[in-house]
């Protein structure tokens, strides 16, 4: 018997290992607090450790694994989530991290569990996903491995590289002083410095003739990076989770989000280190400072004993670089053009000021207002008016997806500044975009309008179109992308500048509530967390259980400012314009009065002193003379 | 705009001190044709009293601009780099300068009967002593010249004021809109007072003057209201920095909780018609609580004086202090006679000197 139970334990396990899918279950504990850090050597400052380290741990797991991560909050002072970037969570949208769109704000000493499958391969990152928060070092690359991936056997050895900004302060701390009345162009501040790996000065070992895969990850809150490796080119064979068909290129650029893996085939010598080069790109900076290094040199080492070079920038500027673009990269799935779109979404990015004199980010005339009641449990608890986008809420900005929808969105860029924007949930499609990356990528700036799309005139859209999960949109241009919504949930659209996103960058797509409501149901310490942050979990975004068609009380945005008088203006001009009538009028009355003064004078009543006036000759009556 | 070769405020200055020296030299003439100094007898002495009184107010008018051009020169050369970064604050302080200086003056315009009566009542004065004392050769020069002396030592005065007046409020304009006001203010002054000497239509005259008054005065309440805004700009545009400029006239180029109308347009500070009714009426496309306050509390202010002024004149005391006024009066007033001569005396210079002008006259006589 036992031993029939053993081998049929045997063959059940070689049975799961031959069919490759060793899933496993990868479990993290994540205790959550503050610890301090210096990472450029400038500046020591507060920092989110997890575990009490920082920079934090990677998440490395395998495709197809499941992935549990338990946190717990921490840091005393300050809610947090955990949005695992890239991830589809197909199934699991509960586990998607953004606040108050699937979850609640995780308060301080709550604890919370992320657990979901990872069905996909490539390079990902985690961050926090509360508001004024991941800036503060909350964020870590995630690499799912995969032995399967095309380029599995072209490399020896595989690096992980994260870029960042950097700030001195506390995000909370400079908040104010963007979202002020005192910032009224919406100026972003400007951080300190730029890392790489969360350190500087970093040598990558590397042996002659070998490739290498190096996964490049822009982690940062703001600068996007130009990127590359003196004397070194290096093929592209993924963008955001997607393999794509090995593509040569020498310089990228890394928008905050997005991530590239790329092939490096070192050279035939030993007696030289080579800088890899990453250069901010200093157009989103409204100010420079004198002492911000913009550039950082990190190396290539072939040889311990040969010089470390410093990058020999051959460029004035960073807009003269000219980086490979991404739109023409092909999935080396070969997925095609999605067919027409069921549902076209145009919407174009403003940046305008409301009453209270703050600089907001409006897709169209609404800036992302947060709700009341997160999204997603809004869905879940309004029975059959899940579909009514009413409930949501006007200023959360959402749009209802029908399940398996092919969804088109065309941004338009009427602001002047780029925008990495980023779709929870989904891989996009990448159709067209104007003016492409590339030396033209400003050209739209010169003519003084944006240029927004135009369906009967554009580019053909490629055959086999590029895939990824944050694209850059440039400056009064436009982007055109394309999805399935294949994806019961509530994902967030928006711009991944953390400093946009608080001023409101951003939308939501409630995509096939009604499968959602049958698939879905939230573990109890979700509720939980939402309980001890006194964040209501049933409702519309006015927090009403009861009528979710009444959404008196939801959080509004700001008064547009009128464009011209308003009545108060009106009375006070009135009232100006009577005082000078009234005021002339004295004026006049007054000056009038001096004809007394002519008849006092001059006339019978005329005073002594005249007369007094011993003059030899003198005519008493002087005014024919005098007039 | 206009404001570049036009400043309205130099203007108005230049046309006051204008009017009133060519009353005090109208009134001289008047004199001189009624028979003082026996000119009636004489025609070659009439002809001369009049060329002396013409060459005193010529010469003291060159010397006024002489002076003036030198002062406003070096006023200028030193000056217009000082203001830099505080452009608004300096604004601010010099259209309330100017504003002040425009309102005491310009009540004056409208008395200028009063005006000419006293001057009149000075000159006959000082005509009418007869101490003579003293010789030499000065005495002897006055004695000649004394027709002379007068206007030109009342034109002069008259010009320096101008020129004082006229750099207080004219630093923040451009050098370039200096010389047409000044011109047409001295064109302006002198005819009016040409047309009272010849005793022209009192009315239209004193019409006119009340137009000219009512028009000073709605830029002098702009000036004041502007002076104000400028004020509350400065502070916004040193609390943003250097991002204001940026925005026109859009929103965050202003602070929009002191704010109470704000157009998107219509700019006074750059935008061609709008720019007079900025120089005229103090019109901003942007303005504060502050601004429109300011500019009510001015016309307010005005209504009562002239209220006050008209009181004066008609019950010969302010409201309320009537009691005050005549116990005032009532102490000495032989004290007030013997002085009063010596004070109108001290208009023409220094005491000695105008005794010698005095006994100078009294001897033509």
């Amino acid at each position: 018997m036992a031993l029939l139970a053993r081998v049929t334990c045997l063959v059940l396990t070689t049975l799961l290992a031959i069919a490759g899918c060793q899933a496993k279950t990868v479990t993290y504990d994540f205790n959550v607090t503050w610890v301090a850090a210096n990472p450029d050597g400038l500046y020591e400052r507060k920092v989110v450790g997890i575990n009490g380290q920082w920079p934090l741990p990677v998440i490395e797991v395998d495709k197809g694994d499941q992935l549990v991560v338990n946190m717990y909050n921490g840091l005393g002072d300050k809610t947090s989530s955990i949005h695992f970037h890239g991830m589809f969570q197909n199934g699991t949208n509960d586990m998607d991290g953004p606040s108050m769109v699937t979850q609640c704000p995780i308060p301080p000493g709550s604890s919370f569990t992320y657990n979901f499958t990872v069905n996909q391969n490539g390079t990902y990152w985690y961050h926090c996903h509360t508001e004024n928060c991941y800036p503060d070092g909350y964020r870590q690359a995630l690499i799912v491995h995969d032995k399967d991936a095309p380029f599995a056997n072209d490399y020896e050895e595989e690096f992980t590289v994260t870029m960042s900004d950097w700030y001195h302060t506390l995000t909370e701390d400079i908040a104010p002083s963007y979202m002020s009345l005192y910032n009224p162009t919406g100026a972003e501040p400007i951080p300190n410095s730029f890392l790489f790996n969360d350190t500087l000065n970093v040598s990558i070992p590397v042996k002659p003739n070998t490739t290498y895969l190096l996964r490049l990850i822009n982690i940062a809150a703001f600068v996007s990076q130009y990127f590359y490796i003196e004397d070194h080119t290096f093929k592209i064979v993924e963008i955001d989770g997607v393999y794509t068909e090995p593509t040569e290129a020498d310089t990228l650029y890394i928008a905050v989000a997005q991530r590239y893996s790329i092939l490096v085939t070192t050279k035939n010598t030993t007696d030289q280190n080579f800088p890899i080069v990453t250069v901010a790109d200093t157009v989103l900076l409204d100010t420079i400072p004198s002492d911000l290094k913009l550039n950082n040199t990190n190396w290539l080492e072939y040889s311990k004993s040969a010089p470390y070079p410093q990058a020999d920038i051959q460029v004035a500027q960073a807009q003269d670089l000219v980086p490979f673009d991404d739109i023409t990269l092909v999935p080396s799935d070969g997925m095609p053009l999605l067919p027409e779109p069921d549902i076209q979404i145009n919407v174009t990015v403003i940046m305008q000021n409301l009453m209270n004199g703050y600089n907001y980010a409006f897709l169209n005339n609404i800036t992302y207002t947060a709700p009341k009641v997160p999204t997603l449990y809004t869905v879940l608890s309004s029975g059959n008016l899940a579909t009514n986008s009413e409930i949501y809420g006007e200023f959360t900005h959402p749009v209802v997806l029908n399940h398996n929808d092919v969804v088109e969105i065309i941004l338009n860029n009427n602001d002047t500044g780029t925008h990495p924007f980023h779709l929870h949930g989904h891989n996009f499609q990448v159709l067209d975009r104007q003016p492409p990356v590339g030396p033209n990528f400003y050209s739209n700036l010169n003519g003084g309008n944006p240029v927004n799309y135009d369906s009967s005139n554009h580019t053909t859209f490629p055959s086999v179109p590029a895939r990824r999960d944050t694209f850059v949109l440039p400056p009064y241009g436009y982007f055109v992308i394309r999805f399935v919504a294949d994806n019961p949930g509530v994902w967030f659209f928006h711009c991944h500048i953390d400093w946009h996103l608080a001023a409101g960058l951003g939308m939501l797509f409630i995509e096939a509530p009604t499968q959602l409501q049958e698939r879905l149901s939230i573990p109890e310490d979700h509720y939980q967390a939402c309980r001890a942050a006194g964040v209501p979990y049933e409702g519309n975004a006015a927090a009403n259980a009861q009528d979710f068609l009444d959404l008196a009380g939801e959080n509004t945005q700001q008064a547009f400012i009128p464009a011209g008088f308003t009545a108060r203006g009106i009375v006070a001009l009135v009232f100006s314009c009577i005082s000078a009538v009234l005021g002339m009028a004295g004026i006049s009355v007054y000056g009038l009065t001096d004809l007394n003064f002519h008849t006092m004078y001059t006339g019978p009543d005329a005073p002594n002193t005249t007369e007094s006036v011993a003059m030899d000759n003198v005519q008493p009556k002087t005014e024919e003379n005098t007039g | 705009m206009y404001q570049n070769i036009f400043n309205v405020s130099i203007f108005f200055i230049v046309f006051r001190e204008t009017l009133e020296a060519s009353v005090v030299v109208s009134v001289l003439l008047a004199f001189i044709k009624q028979g003082v100094g026996k000119s009636a007898d004489d025609p070659t002495v009439y002809k001369k009293l009049v060329r002396h009184i013409w060459i005193g107010a010529g010469l003291g008018f060159l010397i006024c601009l002489v002076v003036g051009g030198a002062f406003i020169g070096t006023w200028y050369t030193l000056g217009t780099d000082i203001w830099g970064a505080s452009e608004d604050l300096w604004e601010g302080i010099l259209s309330i300068i100017a504003a002040i200086i425009i309102s005491i003056m310009g009540l004056a315009l409208l008395r200028l009967n009063k005006m000419k009566e006293k001057w009149r009542v000075k000159i006959a004065k000082a005509l009418e002593q007869s101490n003579i004392r003293g010789k030499g050769w000065f005495r002897h020069f006055t004695r000649k010249y004394a027709m002379a002396i007068l206007p030109f030592i009342t034109v002069l005065r008259e010009g320096v004021e101008a020129i004082v007046f006229v750099g207080g409020v004219s630093i923040s304009s451009s050098a370039k809109a200096f010389p047409l006001p000044v011109v047409c203010g001295l064109a302006a002054g002198s005819v009016v007072g040409y047309i009272l000497y010849k005793g022209g239509d009192f009315m239209k005259i004193q019409y006119f003057l009340i137009v000219a008054t009512c028009f000073l005065y709605l830029v002098a309440s702009g000036l004041f209201s502007k002076g104000v805004w400028s004020f509350q700009n400065h502070e916004w545009v040193k609390a943003v920095g250097s991002d204001v400029s940026e925005e026109g006239d859009g929103p965050g180029s202003y602070d929009i909780r002191k704010n109470l109308w704000h157009v998107n347009c219509c700019n006074g500070e750059t935008s061609g018609g709008w720019m007079i009714f900025n120089a005229i009426l103090g019109w901003e496309n942007s303005a504060t609580y502050g601004s429109v306050i300011s500019y009510n509390l001015y016309w307010l202010t005005l209504m009562m004086t002239v209220g006050l002024m008209l009181f004066k004149e008609r019950h010969g005391h302010y409201p309320f202090l009537k009691f005050w006024t005549k116990k005032r009066n009532a102490a000495p007033l032989a004290q007030e006679e013997q002085k009063s001569p010596e004070n109108e005396i001290q208009q023409f210079g220094s005491s000695d000197e105008s005794r010698e002008t005095k006994e100078a006259l009294v001897s033509v006589v």
